[in-house]
């Protein structure tokens, strides 16, 4: 019994601390099914069959953009390779049997492909930068945990290399997210209270030497 | 029944568990290091998630990583399949305070039996030999050098923690003992977190016997008979089978049966292994006893029929076992061959490297658990297990034929294996006469093994 209900418990601040932003995430888990189930697949058998790079769709409050990469239908089992971030840990969203397999193995494509222009700088990445871009620089995640960014790390703040951008709860212990790089912070790849894995890509920053971003910034 | 289980660990046995998953209806996370994210289970599992480096001691020896990885995946349980993490009663208790269940004994089981010299004095109680050993651990050279003395050269040194023959040497003199202690300790503190040594009287020509059990949380158990693992090199097995050859069907009884009373009257949980020492007279004593899945577990499940993962999970989900020692029925023989990177060749050094061509035996009686496929990259850092053959067959005479036609079949081109040594071993008239103890591989050296076998 009392297993059960500290199970219940934690399920609950898991939860708590996975939705920062509370009920309205939650009410999107029946929109995510069933982009995972229908959609998406379909979605992927078209992106497969067209000469298109791109293809993106709207459903509630979610988006999913599926991009085609090159190089990634080596192996013996492209259909369900899951390279650069097999699965984003989006708990609810998963977990029906096979299906959401074929779903993990095609959202990493797309975001193997939107990070290859960016230096990968932070814990050991040996081999996942394909096309580095000098003036660009990403801070990663240093462990498995709940992502929270510092508010003011706004997307124009200007940053030193080794500054805080956020920190990692694991467990209840912080781990800090650092800026490797004297710049300016970019765009914040994942949102506060996301669950997030060793080395996932958290925020992307433009180095001091390159022009302030402009336009998306 | 749980409903999400994340698996803690890598290879073969993460694939292992993910089938039984599979098998259960439960999804299954597979937590995984930088260097395995190209790995099988990870590209079938129904999620991934890293947890760290290559490095093992910042991932899958990381027990906040592992845990926080099943949080944020919303697990119920943690399989920590063999290895890293799978006999640390302090990992255990802190899965069970996060709400999580560790897929094993429960963290006071664990405790009970974390120290192998504790599980020698606490069966030794429940009537099961042992071999004359120091008195408690080892306080100091000193007190090492003492004990030797007491219980006479030559003598083993053995880590109270973990196992697969690291931080272990035999020490025939007092003169070596400073030393041996030495490297024991620094491989037990590297490879365990933990540098307790204890000794035991070296006996020499003996056989490896170990014994199946599995015990439900309501004090109900059976037994799924034994399995010789005599064929070692290094106190590392490399081939395992049932039954053994040392003893006959009465003796194998007797042995199994005690070691069944032994553990659930001291209270143990879940599947588990008694690991045995069988002399030349056929006596046995009591060595260590393994919670958790085995490597060679597949042995039993050819014999049985009975599947211990699942059972495993299950019984760690709370669930009585279904099914009573009248309905275990232990038919035939199984071998199972590991099939490990290294070069027999070369001193077994590991290799690492890409699989350009794997091709895996089939036909009756055959089975391959292996987590390659052409293209991998075996990554150097952790164990260099490629996978297991395992063959069965009505009778000895017919397995190792068996045997020999599926290893000659079995291809793994990119990297030097270790079938070689496999095949040499299915020539040796020591093995084939039931004969093998688990000195003679190194011995012979592997060497001159291998040109045995290549004799005409």
């Amino acid at each position: 019994m009392a297993d059960e209900r500290r199970r219940t418990e934690r399920r609950a601040a898991a939860a708590r601390a996975r939705d920062a932003d509370g009920s309205a995430r939650l009410a999107d888990h029946a929109a995510i099914d069933r982009l995972a189930e229908d959609l998406l697949p379909a979605l992927v058998a078209k992106l497969g069959a067209s000469d298109l790079g791109e293809i993106e769709i709207r459903e509630g409050a979610w988006k999913v953009r599926l991009r085609r990469t090159d190089g990634a239908t080596d192996g013996p089992l492209h259909g369900r390779r899951s390279t650069d971030r097999p699965s984003r840990p989006q708990p609810g969203h998963a977990g029906h049997g096979h299906a959401p397999a074929a779903v993990e193995s095609h959202r990493p494509a797309a975001l193997r492909d939107g990070s290859s222009t960016l230096a990968a700088i932070g814990p050991g990445r040996p081999g996942s930068e394909p096309r580095r871009d000098p003036n660009r620089a990403v801070a990663t995640s240093p462990a498995v945990g709940i992502f929270q960014p510092r508010p003011e790390m706004r997307p124009g703040t200007r940053v030193r290399a080794g500054d805080r951008l956020g920190f990692v709860d694991v467990l209840g212990v912080r781990q800090e997210v650092v800026s490797p790089v004297d710049g300016r912070v970019g765009a914040t790849v994942v949102e506060s209270g996301e669950a997030v894995e060793y080395g996932q890509e958290l925020v992307r920053l433009e180095l001091a030497s390159a022009p302030a971003p402009a336009g998306d910034a | 029944m749980f409903e999400k289980i994340l698996i803690a660990n890598r290879g073969e046995i993460a694939l292992r568990v993910l089938r039984a998953c599979r098998l259960l209806g439960i999804s299954a996370v597979v937590a995984y290091s930088e260097a395995d994210r190209e790995s099988l289970p990870v590209q079938l599992a129904d999620e991934a998630i890293c947890i760290g480096p290559a490095d093992a001691k910042r991932s899958y020896l990381l027990a906040p990583a592992v845990i926080s990885a099943a949080l944020v995946t919303g697990c119920d349980a943690i399989h920590p399949g063999y290895g890293f993490l799978s006999e640390d009663e302090g990992f255990a208790e802190v899965v069970r305070a996060h709400g999580l269940t560790f897929i094993g004994p429960s963290p006071q089981v664990l405790e009970r039996f974390a120290s192998k010299e504790g599980s020698r004095r606490l069966l030794a109680g429940y009537g099961l030999p042992t071999i004359p050993g120091s008195n408690g651990l080892l306080r100091d050279d000193a007190h090492a050098l003492d004990e030797a003395a007491r219980i006479g050269f030559p003598v083993l040194i053995k880590p109270s923690a973990g196992g697969g023959g690291k931080g272990m040497r035999m020490v025939r003199t007092a003169r070596e003992l400073e030393t041996a202690l030495k490297i024991c300790r620094s491989e037990a503190r590297s490879a365990f977190g933990d540098d307790s040594l204890y000794l035991e009287k070296w006996l020499e020509n003996n056989r490896h016997v170990e014994v199946q059990v599995a015990v439900d949380r309501y004090g109900h158990g059976v037994h799924l008979g034994e399995r010789d693992c005599s064929v070692q090199r290094r106190h590392q097995k490399i081939l395992e089978e049932a039954p053994t050859p040392a003893l006959d069907a009465a003796a194998r009884t007797d042995l199994c049966e005690r070691a069944l009373r032994a553990v659930v009257a001291a209270g143990y949980e879940n599947v588990g292994t008694l690991e045995f020492l069988v002399d030349g007279a056929g006596d046995f004593y009591f060595i260590e006893i393994n919670c958790r899945i085995q490597v060679e577990h597949p042995v039993t499940e050819m014999l049985t029929g009975i599947d211990l993962v699942t059972t495993q999970i299950r019984i760690a989900a709370g669930e009585p076992l279904t099914f009573t020692q009248a309905d275990v029925a232990m038919r035939g023989h199984a071998i199972e061959f590991r099939i490990n990177a290294e070069d027999p060749t070369a001193d077994f050094r590991p290799q690492a490297g890409t699989v350009e061509r794997f091709v895996v035996p089939g036909g009756p009686g055959i089975r391959m658990d292996s987590h390659l496929y052409a293209g991998y990259d075996v990554p150097p850092f952790y164990d260099s297990l490629l996978g297991k053959l395992i063959v069965w067959a009505h009778d000895r005479p017919t397995a190792i034929a068996r045997a020999r036609v599926a290893l000659d079949e079995l291809l793994i081109e990119g990297l030097t294996t270790n079938i070689a040594i496999h095949q040499a071993i299915l020539s040796n008239d020591a093995f084939l006469e039931g004969r093998m103890t688990t000195n003679v591989l190194d011995r012979i050296g592997s060497a001159a093994f291998l040109a045995a076998a290549s004799r005409p």
